[in-house]
């Protein structure tokens, strides 16, 4: 019967809302300029912050199949912590408040005291191991960061002791993605959809793919959010978001497509802040597969590039031109000199290889790889064909595009890869390896840097080798790597304390509203 | 009337079989590996090899197809590797949100419909029928995601009076309710037009106003009621497109219903989601026409079941 009646009385309200917004509708269509703040129906009001992420949170469980999209870390990092934080060049502190290296391959952690989940169980270092075992152990995307994970010994409450098999630099880095829940819930909770964490917000609904509603957790150990709650809708239509921003049904959306960026800054009620992000596209070339497997041939369609009026007359201010193969707001990132813009010099050296009668070659990508993928790969293959190299466009499916390039059936392919820790580790030590074989590149040299930079946790070591091979990588021409994509957040003006993310996970802890 | 339903429950399930059976081929045949949309573009042949035996996906198609229809029919669709829960279950919670739009769409449908049929028949062959004529035409020839697209623009963006998005009010479903509804108010308008000045000629008519019973009661109580039976027929199909097209109208106005769920699974290969979702509106299709046929008898008592 209560039930009845609640169902009954929301939706009176929700009629009279209805009702009130017909009535007022002569003085909105006279008296409001497009864009003014409170015009939206859903504005107002002590309601939850909104922010629209352009990608679906599916699972909230972070050890899961869907643990590294990068909607599920943007909901993971608001409901849970992590033991260390990464600032973009060293790590700091988490949970752990402090940590210590007593070998190569032992790693101490200190863990910060009174630390509550958010069914108020105490944190301690039963948690952690219990937490980071189930991360090691687990069949997700994150499986090769934890391989060389040997033991997890928790020898006291607050103390939590890993030891790798190997000398392992990227250890604290990869911790900022490992997060911990309570031992407790493991194996028993339904993680997926009734996560509990101790982070600054605590889940009060889930619906997968559509809503994620979260409140401030009280007693936050880095203080507690001020803002009535937090609600992270899907909206899947892009021009749908953006009409939501403006009329105030969203207070924060991200990522702005480019060719609505400068619509939007002359909007009223509405900012932009942006950031350098860690977001790329980037072209491989199958470098097994000839004509390709002659550097000649790669560094020539180099040279047959505009890069910079491409990037510019595409993306604006939304993306910047790469000078190596990862963008520079990633950790071991070292510019390089461009290559020049030279038509001419790429038919000589087209020429040179002995493909002076031209080169017939596809190019393979999916279309929601990235903003304006289709438009970027159309420029880049008209480029070419200038220069004697005819490319077969192939735009195909995500699935189909994934199964070709992991069976190295393409010749050219082009997609935005994320560097998800912000470290070079993720993107050169993962995919340039000869035994990752990704793109058909094999360079001992480069082998034995990437692996030298994985051992050592020296972190101006890592960033002198990353160097070295961002060198490599760019002379020995294994891809294009146009632009870096900007991290583009669109704002009510009435958002305070916002701070933009590279890595499209903001911290919403310190946001506020005025008004 | 046991016989008939009896044989008509048989082609229902004949033809939710045959949707199983077909949605089940043409998602095998479409390139794109589960296994490899789990594990991310990292992972190791082993790990693709260990997971593709625990998903089944080794097994040959037949084996494959065998145990599907074993556990479809025990209502078992697996396990959504997207969303880590039962696949059903999945699309079930999203359901009602499905039938609600659909619901308001049938009735804004079913109530601008007739009374855009009724005053186009009351004033046959004027101007104001033939722009009526004329509308619903052009509300049939355009693309429900074009509306949609337009009516958030002029309704959302410009005017701000209405939200783009569902959340949670009933005025967040007047966009999408009339995106669904707009291209079939022609349609229904125009099916009641005909309806009404066919039986405008019957004898019946003329012998109501021949008693001397008003214009508007011959109208309304008589040939209203009577243009009902070829038109409901017609609406329960309708119901179906409404499930149907709300894919798309879905996906425009984030409104969390089976369809958007169904394009985020295909993208994913989501394939126990994908297969739950399209098995469950087949069941909802088929159920509508089923129960479409027993009103038809309720509604014309002089209608022969065998024959219906």
């Amino acid at each position: 019967m209560t039930a009845t009646e609640g169902v009954g009385r929301r939706r009176f309200l929700s009629l009279l809302g209805a009702g009130a917004a017909g009535a007022s509708l002569p003085g909105l269509v006279t008296g409001c300029a497009p864009g003014g703040k409170g015009t939206g129906p859903a504005a107002g009001g002590n309601r939850p912050l909104s922010a629209a992420f352009y990608q679906a949170i599916n699972d909230l469980d972070p050890h899961g199949a869907s643990a590294v999209d990068e909607a599920s870390l943007l909901a993971n990092r608001q409901i849970y912590d992590t033991l260390v934080a990464w600032d973009g060049a060293k790590a700091t502190p988490g949970l752990a408040t402090s940590w210590r290296q007593p070998d190569e391959t032992t790693w101490e952690f200190t863990l910060r005291d009174g630390v509550v989940f958010h069914d108020g169980s105490k944190l301690t270092s039963a948690d952690v191991k219990a937490s980071l075992e189930r991360l090691a152990a687990s069949d997700g995307p994150q499986k090769p960061l934890w391989s060389t994970v040997d033991t997890i010994k928790a020898p006291d409450p607050s103390t939590i002791t890993i030891t790798t098999k190997e000398p392992v630099g990227t250890l604290l880095v990869n911790l900022t993605l490992a997060f911990i829940l309570p031992a407790a819930q493991i194996g028993k909770g339904d993680l997926s959809r009734k996560a509990i964490g101790s982070g600054p917000f605590a889940v009060e609904s889930f619906t997968p793919s559509s809503q994620l509603l979260l409140k401030p957790a009280p007693g936050y150990w880095g203080g507690a959010s001020k803002l009535a709650g937090l609600r992270l809708p899907y909206i899947p239509e892009s021009s749908t978001r953006m009409t939501s921003l403006q009329n105030g049904e969203v207070d924060v959306t991200w990522i702005i497509p480019p060719d609505e960026l400068e619509r939007l800054r002359g909007v009223d009620g509405v900012k932009i802040e942006s950031k350098p992000g860690v977001n790329y596209f980037l072209t491989w070339f199958n470098c097994g597969r000839k004509p390709f497997s002659d550097p000649r041939v790669r560094r020539a369609l180099l040279h047959a590039l505009d890069i910079k009026t491409i990037v510019s007359s595409l993306y604006g201010d939304a993306a910047a031109v790469m000078d190596a193969p990862i963008p520079s707001a990633v950790f071991g990132h070292a510019p390089q000199k461009p290559y020049a813009y030279d038509p001419d010099l790429a038919r000589r050296e087209l020429a040179e290889a002995g493909h002076g009668s031209g080169i017939r070659t596809s190019m393979m990508w999916f279309k929601d790889t990235g903003p304006l993928a289709t438009e970027l790969a159309q420029s880049i293959i008209s480029a070419w064909a200038k220069v004697g190299v005819v490319v077969e466009p192939q735009q195909i499916e995500k699935a189909a595009w994934l199964k070709r390039l992991t069976a190295l059936d393409w010749d050219i392919e082009l997609q935005v890869n994320t560097v998800t820790t912000g470290d070079a580790d993720y993107t050169l030590g993962r995919l340039y390896t000869s035994e990752a074989n990704r793109m058909g590149y094999a360079n001992k040299e480069l082998d034995g840097l990437l692996a030298k930079a994985k051992a050592t946790s020296d972190q101006d070591e890592r960033k002198s080798l990353y160097g070295r091979a961002c060198e490599i990588i760019w002379r020995d021409a294994v891809g294009v790597f146009p632009a870096a994509l900007a991290a583009t957040y669109g704002l009510r003006s009435s958002v305070a304390g916002f701070v933009p993310a590279a890595n499209s996970q903001p911290e919403f802890r310190t946001v506020s509203t005025t008004g | 009337m046991t016989a008939y339903l009896g044989r008509r429950l048989a082609q229902a399930l004949l033809q939710i079989w045959g949707a199983i059976t077909i949605v089940f081929i043409a998602l095998r045949v479409l390139p794109g590996d589960p296994a490899e949309l789990i594990l991310g573009s990292q992972a190791t042949p082993e790990a693709l090899e260990e997971l593709r035996g625990n998903l089944g996906l080794d097994e040959p198609l037949l084996v494959q197809y065998a145990t599907h229809m074993r556990d479809v029919v025990a209502l078992d669709f697996g396990h959504s590797w997207r969303q880590s829960v039962n696949a059903l279950d999945a699309c079930l919670e999203r359901l009602g949100s499905t039938l609600s739009l659909s619901a308001w769409a049938m009735v804004i449908t079913i109530v601008l419909g007739f009374a855009a049929g009724s005053f186009a028949a009351r004033r046959a062959n004027t101007w104001a029928d033939h722009l009526v004529s004329v509308s619903s035409l052009v509300g049939q020839a355009l693309p429900p995601f074009w509306i949609g697209i337009m009516l958030s623009l002029i309704f959302a963006r410009w005017l701000q009076i209405l939200p783009s998005t569902a959340d949670g009010t009933m005025v967040s479903l007047l966009l999408p309710a009339f995106t669904l509804a707009l291209p079939f108010v022609g349609w229904l308008g125009r099916l009641v037009r005909t309806g009404i000045l066919e039986e405008m000629n019957q004898d019946y008519v003329r012998t109501a106003h021949a008693k001397g019973m008003s214009h508007r009661v011959v109208f309304y109580i008589h040939v209203l009621r009577n243009t009902l039976v070829p038109v409901v027929t017609m609406l329960g199909l309708l119901m179906g497109y409404f499930i149907a097209n709300g894919v798309i109208v879905e996906v425009i106005f984030a409104w969390p219903g089976i369809g958007s769920l169904l394009i985020d699974s295909i993208t994913f290969r989501d394939y126990a989601v994908v297969e739950a979702v399209l098995t469950v509106i087949t069941v909802c299709y088929i159920l509508l026409n089923l129960l479409v046929d027993v009103l038809y008898v309720y509604l014309d008592p002089r209608i022969q079941l065998e024959n219906a």
